[in-house]
């Protein structure tokens, strides 16, 4: 089994509830192979935290197994289970250097001082720090504290760095800094990454593979790619990315290719099929992106008319909210060089390729 | 806060004239009469040093004098001792039991120093509770001496003021941020290298301010050494006490109670400067 295979983190059916009734993680299971990097991306509330905890061993689950490197972990207390953490108000110790913050987790594992010193000094190496040694958390700014703080937890060379929305507190240029330099330091450690947070663009743009949460249970997991691409539910398509979420009155199923009927005597046909039987299709997703401008006479399937309601120019593009049908306003992302000619009030053919149509049970 | 201090006119010093009468009439005039008093002749009323003389020159009234440094020594350390790990407890306890724990600790407060004492006197007399218990038990046959002593005293202080220890170490521990222990403990500490290496440290502050407000009551409290301590238990307080009532020597008590007040002062200013560096240093929220 190469090294790639092993899993480094697996929770099985782990539920949290409290005072009996009260589930805030519902039958998670999950499977982090070693050296990837995994965000758990979900709303306020949906027992991210609480996942964290678990697996840090600050909370023991209700039910269920949590596995590191194969070893069973129940029971055994956080301080024994070789995890990092980064927590989103950094906890760097107020009353020790950036030097003596690094130092400590080495120091705790009973590293020599040469040993610990050496740890500090690639750690720090690793998020840009060197020359800070001697300052006192209070005279860092905020980003330098977030490096102090992952400094910290890779030091001891943890199996697995969990990462509770680490970025949250910075502003945005430094966020989207931020996550490029955590993806390097990631890649060239090769450690294991279970970052938690409910920005999608984070999660997107450091993730080899991403996990939605929602209300406790898992909603949907995969590539950052396969989740924008293929939704499983509507709560994921609006959660991710910007999306139409249009009920379907009916749906039929033509050897492969279905034929979805929509309010306001709309029809459009999906390449998708996928694994929802016909009967049980009650919406479909379709991306602002795939809607496109269709020329002046174009004729063939997907194709709406409409009047355009709403115009926001974002700069390199533009977003039309367009009126196809009585109750149906559906948004669209065009090119800024492409909106010659529209404005509010226009009338605009749209044409919408047919496996750009997802269909979706919930 | 400097209350009018940038004000242009005198206007702005009107709200300080109520607050400041009461201070003046209620807290500066009895103490410059005080100060006054001690350098008095007890005969003429005339200039004199004589008081501050005997005082200076007494062996049972240095004994006082060193009695209750010692005394609140004791008390403060034992306060502090005692209330951190309750202290604790109710900063970081999300139990039920916490707000028992917090009645149970403050509440003492509400029946009077008095009552409390009388209390410990009943539990550690020689016929008390805990020597009756040992006698009973056949462990002794002479009763252990818990009362009237620097013990018994010690005991009664430690009681009455655990809640001002526990008070102040909770508001300190409160304002230490929980991620710092859990992120401690998962870089691999200990729960006792948790305490030793990040709480404690970060708690000085408020040791520093338990250790001080604890010294500073023990050392101006009556009614437990008298009670507790008996008639050979003397301590400024109940030197000054026996001087105005028995001895009617007002200028002897006021020097006892100018040697108090310097005691006390010299330890709140540099108990208070210690932890305003502590607080700076350590940045505490
Ligand atoms: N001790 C507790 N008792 C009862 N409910 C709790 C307890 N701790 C957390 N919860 C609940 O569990 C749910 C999940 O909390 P959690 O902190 O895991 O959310 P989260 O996904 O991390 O949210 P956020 O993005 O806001 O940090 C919340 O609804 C919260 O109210
Ligand atoms: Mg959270």
């Amino acid at each position: 089994m190469s090294a790639a295979e092993i899993a480094d983190i697996e929770l099985v059916g782990v539920t949290k509830s409290y005072g009996g009734n009260v589930v805030v993680v519902d039958n998670v299971s999950l499977t982090v192979p070693r050296g990837e990097f995994v965000s758990i991306l979900g709303p306020s509330g949906c027992g991210k935290t609480t996942t964290l905890n678990m697996i840090a061993g600050f909370h023991e689950p209700s039910s269920g197994e949590i596995r590191i490197r194969g070893r069973n972990q129940v029971g055994v207390p956080p301080e024994k289970r070789n995890i990092g953490l980064v927590f989103q108000n950094y906890a760097l110790f107020p009353h020790m250097t950036v030097q003596e913050n690094v130092a400590f987790g080495p120091k705790m594992k009973g590293q020599s001082k040469s040993e610990t010193e050496e740890a500090v000094r690639s750690a720090l190496k690793s998020v840009r720090l060197e020359g800070y040694e001697s300052r006192y958390p209070k005279e860092l700014s905020g980003g330098q504290q977030q490096r102090t703080a992952l400094a910290r937890a890779i030091a001891p060379r943890p199996s697995v760095l969990l990462l509770d929305e680490p970025l949250s507190n910075l502003d945005l240029k430094l966020r989207e800094a931020m996550r490029i330099e955590l993806k390097e330091v990631q890649q060239q450690l090769g450690m294991t990454f279970v970052y938690v947070t409910h920005d999608q663009e984070e999660a997107m743009s450091m993730s080899d593979r991403v996990v939605v949460m929602s209300d406790g249970v898992v909603a949907q997991e995969g590539r950052p790619s396969e989740i924008y691409q293929n939704p499983v539910s509507a709560f994921v398509a609006d959660f991710i990315g910007k999306s139409n979420l249009l009920p379907v009155k009916q749906a039929r199923d033509h050897d492969g290719r279905l034929t979805l009927t929509l309010g306001g005597g709309l029809s459009l046909v999906s390449e998708r099929s996928g694994d929802i039987p016909a009967n049980d299709i009650t919406l479909c997703c379709i991306r602002p992106e795939n809607v496109q401008l269709a020329r002046k006479g174009a004729s063939g399937e997907n194709l709406l008319t409409g009047r355009v309601d709403k115009l926001v120019n974002l700069g390199a593009h533009a977003e039309l909210w367009v009126d196809v049908s009585k109750d149906c306003l559906l948004k669209v992302q065009v090119p800024v060089r492409r909106l010659q000619g529209i404005e509010i009030g226009s009338h605009v053919d749209l044409l919408i390729e047919s496996a750009a149509i997802q269909p979706l049970a919930h | 806060m400097r209350l009018g201090g940038t004000m242009p006119s005198l206007r702005g010093y009107v709200p300080l004239i109520p607050p400041v009468t009461i201070l003046m009439m209620f807290f500066a005039l009895p103490m410059g009469m005080m100060i006054g008093l001690s350098f008095q002749d007890g005969d003429t009323g005339s200039f004199s040093l004589t008081s501050y003389e005997r005082f200076f020159t007494d062996d049972l009234a240095l004994d006082g004098f060193f009695r209750t440094i010692v005394m609140s020594g004791l008390v403060a350390v034992c306060v502090t001792v005692m209330s951190y790990p309750i202290a604790y407890f109710l900063a970081r306890s999300t139990s039920r039991w916490r707000a028992v724990v917090f009645a149970l600790a403050i509440a003492p407060e509400l029946a009077g120093v008095v009552l409390r004492t009388y209390g410990w006197l009943i539990i550690l007399e020689d016929q008390g509770f805990v020597n009756d218990l040992v006698i009973q038990l056949g462990l002794i046959d002479r009763p252990l001496p818990l009362s009237h002593n620097m013990f018994g005293v010690v005991v009664g202080l430690t009681h009455v003021l655990l809640p001002f220890g526990i008070l102040s170490l909770l508001t300190n521990i409160q304002g230490i941020d929980p991620n710092l222990e859990k992120s401690a403990q998962i870089l691999g500490a200990s729960r006792l290298s948790v305490l030793r290496h990040i709480i404690l440290p970060l708690s000085v502050p408020g040791i520093v301010s338990s250790l001080l407000i604890a010294f500073t009551l023990a050392a101006s409290a009556y009614a437990t050494p008298a009670l507790l301590g008996g008639i050979k238990f003397s301590v400024l307080a109940t030197m000054i006490y026996q001087q105005v009532l028995f001895y009617i020597n007002w200028p002897y008590a006021a020097v006892m109670a100018n040697v108090l007040l310097v005691i006390v002062l010299a330890i709140a200013f540099t108990g208070a400067r210690l932890e305003s560096r502590l607080n700076s240093k350590l940045h505490v929220r």
